[in-house]
């Protein structure tokens, strides 16, 4: 197997909180109300068909996997399908890393100037987040799993007192009706949503690191479960405490409930609490992503270390940052051409990489 | 004549010939320099972009060469013969001019009357050892020689000397370090071999009480400068023949003894491997204390955060070795070291587990707050007076903005302003001649507090913010973790006052990532937290006694049970009778 240098392990605990909060770190932005356009009043109940298609992709991915247990998904998908394709499915998820750290980058800057930095310039709130992220991934997978592991229990102190200080605005009747949109929207267009977030491609990337194949489904299945179980409360704190029609009004749908706690004079408008752990979960994602495209663009090009290309991905990923023109452009994109793109390298290519093993194995069997 | 000479002089202007002084002329080595430095010209000429380096030369070879040059060479061994002994003792002392090396002539009291002689450093010995050695060997020692005069340093080491430790020894490197360390080394006529006699006595503190680690229950002594007074300490705190002591020198020019200790049967022996190893390695001049040894042996060497805890108290270090750690001491330094160290251990001080354990817990979660406080406090500050106003209630904000409104300066100024006043009151406080002391508390307390609000350089408010952070931070126990979190503090003030609470955040995350990427000797410096690994009873929470009965599991112990899981026999049935 290829070794490529600094990569390092952790342990199965730090490998579910590490994709766990990179899939949540979605939730602080424009994700909620989307759900709620998507859903409306049962925008909390989109997660359950997400999960189940997460779980189905965590499934097929660890069959791929176990193909061949010493090797990550990059080097697979090459011996499934060759050197030519195989590289061009690799560069679509090197492609799709970079897509998200930019397009990440991009709304979290905006949500950034929206809730805490409005005078601000945007190059300075993005220099500094690639920067922390160009940091993160410089020092390496093992380094991150150890920062997610012992900041997770802030992270989630904090989304805890998110949701229990709203209590005192919950009001049972925006739940209804209970199916919201329909069925189809909810259970259909709402799993198709939710299921896009996943981290399946990037902890198939990562796979020697967390403990190997055996291990994978394990680990992905309790992180889709905790990712999920998240969302599915923070959709439903959501869902309770704001009607749908006012929803899909906000922009920012967490950071307007962290505005209007109110829990007597003293304990109020607690938003800038939560700046801190947003900018934490989601210095951890960029530094998380662009640690997964330059790993991945590495072991394509079968190169030693992966650390050379940080920078020049890091750089690219700041400039394709400021592509889009404005924060709704960064949202569409977002939500056109983000999420079709997310199931390719989750859940598409995958099964086309099981599609070829089983050809090659009938062309064995009909040979012999 | 002469009185018009003297005229002369009075009216006319002579040059001072002497006006310069006295001038250090460059040494050999530096004059060497130039040439090699023509010589990188013109390999600079042939390879234009090429940079050229000289390759560095160890002091070793350094020391060798000189040595050669002088007398090592020649005199590597001992000869039979009494003057020539004598010859290579004066030049390698270079005597007459040293002045504190004393050779002492004498006649062995046996029927024949052999010639001998002493040397000893004055000062380094001790005069009574000495005075019952020469009694010994001069007036007591009656009796006829029996052997030959080659075997005779061997004869009186085994009949005629009473000395607790005495070596025969016939190279000179072996002598002159036994002399240097503060031992009498004898020679004898038409013997080639020498015999060094321990009579190590020189002036040095007696054991005392700690001065910067204070604790209220448990021992209340610390280390000295000796080696042999803190190995004693550490055997006296650690009652068992598995505790090893392996002594090493170091250095080149200054051959200083570390003396690393270790349980055999519990240390993990790759990690006792290890820190031989990085400790035999180390090629320098000199290691005169702790903080240059740690500097020369630590993993990460350019973070700002220690990873080798460094303590004065004997029974910190014996906790840390009955852990399976490592205790390095170094001659001369009245600090051990101990690797590895985890962060949460040098939170710890030690003495909550010699009070109750929940007060060990309370004061442990106290200084958990302090911790943070330490460093962020300020910066928090100015995030949210600059930044994120609406998170304070209004009379709060009313009544910081009243206190604000006379003060000229921007918020960031006038933190700063205090921070840096505070950090020369805790530095002039350091260094202030004791007998000055008092004039630090009526200068920080007065001109610092009370007079710069009344002036209005400062708001009242940020006195106090000053003076909590300073407090969090002499709460944290271990001098070095509280000075890199100083440094961090003046960055968490650069972030908060430029990006708010999303400047802390980033500073937070690139925080904990350097951090969570040092080792300490190859244990994860957040164990056991980042990464994961067994929970002890002893982290944050300091749990009742009977709950420790496994050692660190991230330290790899050979023997990882400390107790049984019942440790408290008495609470049985039986009364404990098979508890033992």
């Amino acid at each position: 197997m290829m070794t490529i240098v600094k990569e390092g392990t952790f342990g199965p605990a730090e490998a579910i909180i590490l994709l766990a909060i990179s899939s949540s770190a979605r939730m602080f932005l424009t994700y909620p109300r989307s759900l709620v356009e998507t859903a409306g009043s049962a925008a909390w109940l989109t997660p359950l068909g997400g999960l189940a298609v997460a779980l189905a992709g965590v499934y097929v991915m660890s069959l791929v996997l176990k193909k061949n247990p010493d090797k990550s998904i990059v080097e697979i998908t090459e011996e499934a399908w060759g050197p030519v394709i195989g590289t061009v499915f690799n560069l679509v998820t090197v492609t799709f890393f970079m897509a998200v750290s930019a397009l990440f980058i991009r709304e979290f800057t905006e949500a950034l100037i929206i809730a805490a930095l409005p005078r601000t310039p945007i190059s300075v709130i993005s220099i500094v987040f690639i920067s922390i992220g160009l940091l993160g991934a410089y020092l390496g997978i093992e380094a991150m799993a150890r920062s997610a592991r012992l900041s997770y229990l802030y992270v989630l102190g904090g989304i805890a007192i998110l949701l229990l200080a709203l209590i005192p605005q919950w009001n049972i009747h925006n739940l209804f009706p209970l199916l919201g949109c329909g069925p189809l929207q909810v259970f259909g267009a709402g799993a198709y949503s939710t299921a896009a977030i996943t981290e399946i491609i990037l902890a198939a990337v990562l796979v020697q690191s967390m403990g190997g194949a055996d291990k994978f489904s394990s680990i992905g299945y309790k992180a889709m479960l905790f990712g999920f179980g998240l969302l599915f409360a923070l959709m439903l704190t959501l869902n309770l405490s704001i009607n749908k029609e006012v929803a899909e009004e906000i922009s920012l749908p967490f950071y307007r409930l962290s505005r209007s706690i109110y829990l007597g004079r003293f304990f109020q408008r607690i938003e800038a609490i939560f700046v801190i752990i947003w900018s934490i979960i989601g210095a951890l994602k960029i530094a998380l992503t662009l640690y997964g495209a330059s790993v991945t663009l590495a072991r394509t090009l079968k190169l030693p270390d992966y650390r050379p290309l940080i920078w020049p991905l890091g750089l690219a990923i700041f400039i394709f940052s400021f592509l889009p023109l404005d924060m709704p452009t960064a949202v569409r994109l977002d939500f056109e051409f983000l999420r079709p793109y997310a199931l390719l390298p989750s859940y598409v290519i995958p099964l086309f990489v099981l599609a070829a093993f089983w050809l090659k194995g009938r062309g064995k069997r009909a040979g012999s | 004549m002469n009185i018009l000479k003297q005229l002369l002089e009075f009216v006319s202007y002579r040059e001072n010939i002497d006006r310069e002084g006295f001038i250090l002329k460059e040494t050999k080595d530096d004059q060497k320099s130039p040439e090699s430095s023509d010589k990188s010209t013109k390999n600079q000429k042939t390879k234009p972009r090429g940079r050229t380096f000289k390759k560095p030369v160890r002091p070793s070879d350094i020391t060798k060469k000189n040595n050669t040059k002088n007398t090592q060479e020649y005199y590597e061994t001992t000869s039979s013969s009494l003057e020539e002994n004598r010859k290579a003792v004066g030049k390698l002392y270079g005597l007459p001019d040293n002045k504190d090396v004393v050779i002492r002539d004498f006649m062995i009291g046996t029927s024949d009357g052999v010639r001998a002689f002493a040397v000893f450093i004055d000062g380094m010995t001790d005069k009574t050892l000495q005075d019952f050695l020469f009694q010994s060997l001069m007036v007591f020692a009656k009796r006829p020689l029996q052997t030959g005069k080659e075997k005779l340093a061997g004869m009186v080491r085994e009949s005629l000397l009473p000395a607790n430790q005495a070596t025969l020894k016939s190279r000179f490197s072996d002598i002159l370090d036994a002399v240097n360390y503060g031992d009498t080394a004898l020679f004898f006529d038409g013997c080639a071999d020498v015999l060094l006699v321990e009579t190590k006595g020189w002036e040095h503190r007696p054991v005392e009480k700690p001065t910067s680690e204070q604790i209220i229950r448990g021992p209340h002594e610390a280390f000295t400068e000796t080696l042999r007074a803190n190995t004693a300490l550490l055997r006296k705190s650690i009652r068992n023949e598995q505790l090893t002591t392996d002594i090493v020198q170091v250095g080149e020019r200054d051959r200083r003894y570390v003396a690393i200790m270790y349980l055999r049967d519990l240390a993990n022996k790759d990690l006792v491997a290890e820190v031989k190893r990085r400790v035999k390695s180390i090629r320098t001049d000199s290691v005169l204390g702790g903080g240059i040894l740690e500097e020369l042996i630590e993993d990460n060497p350019y973070n700002l955060t220690p990873t080798s805890l460094v303590t004065e108290r004997p029974d910190r270090v014996a906790a840390g070795i009955l852990d399976g750690r490592v205790a390095l001491i170094i001659d001369g330094s009245p600090f051990v070291t101990v690797v590895p160290s985890t962060m949460y251990e040098q939170l710890h001080t030690g003495e909550e587990l010699y009070h109750r354990w929940q007060y060990g817990t309370f004061i442990r979660l106290l200084r958990a707050l302090a911790f943070l406080l330490s460093f962020l406090l300020p910066g928090l500050y100015l995030s949210v007076v600059l930044f994120h106003q609406e998170m304070i209630p209004t009379e709060l904000l009313l009544a910081i903005a009243g206190a604000r409104e006379r003060v000229p300066f921007p918020s960031v100024v006038e933190v700063l302003l205090m921070e840096f006043s505070f950090e020369l009151i805790r530095e002039a406080g350091l260094r202030i001649p004791s007998v000055m002391g008092t004039t630090i508390g009526i200068v920080g307390a007065l001109i610092l507090g009370q007079a710069a609000v009344q002036a209005n350089i400062v708001s009242p408010i940020l006195v106090i913010l000053v003076a909590v952070t300073g407090l969090s931070s002499f709460a944290i126990p271990y001098h070095s973790l509280a000075f890199s979190l100083r440094i961090y503090r003046f960055m968490y003030i650069f972030l908060g006052a430029t990006l708010g609470f999303y400047g802390l955040a980033m500073g937070l995350f690139a925080q904990i990532i350097l951090t969570a990427n040092l080792k300490s000797f190859g244990v994860p410096f957040l164990a056991p937290t980042g990464p994961k690994t067994m929970a002890g009873p002893d982290i944050v929470f300091r749990l009742p006694m009977f709950f420790h009965e496994r050692r660190p599991d991230y330290l790899n112990p050979q023997d990882i049970k400390r107790q049984p899981k019942v440790s408290r026999g008495w609470i049985r049935q039986n009364g404990g009778d098979d508890n033992s």
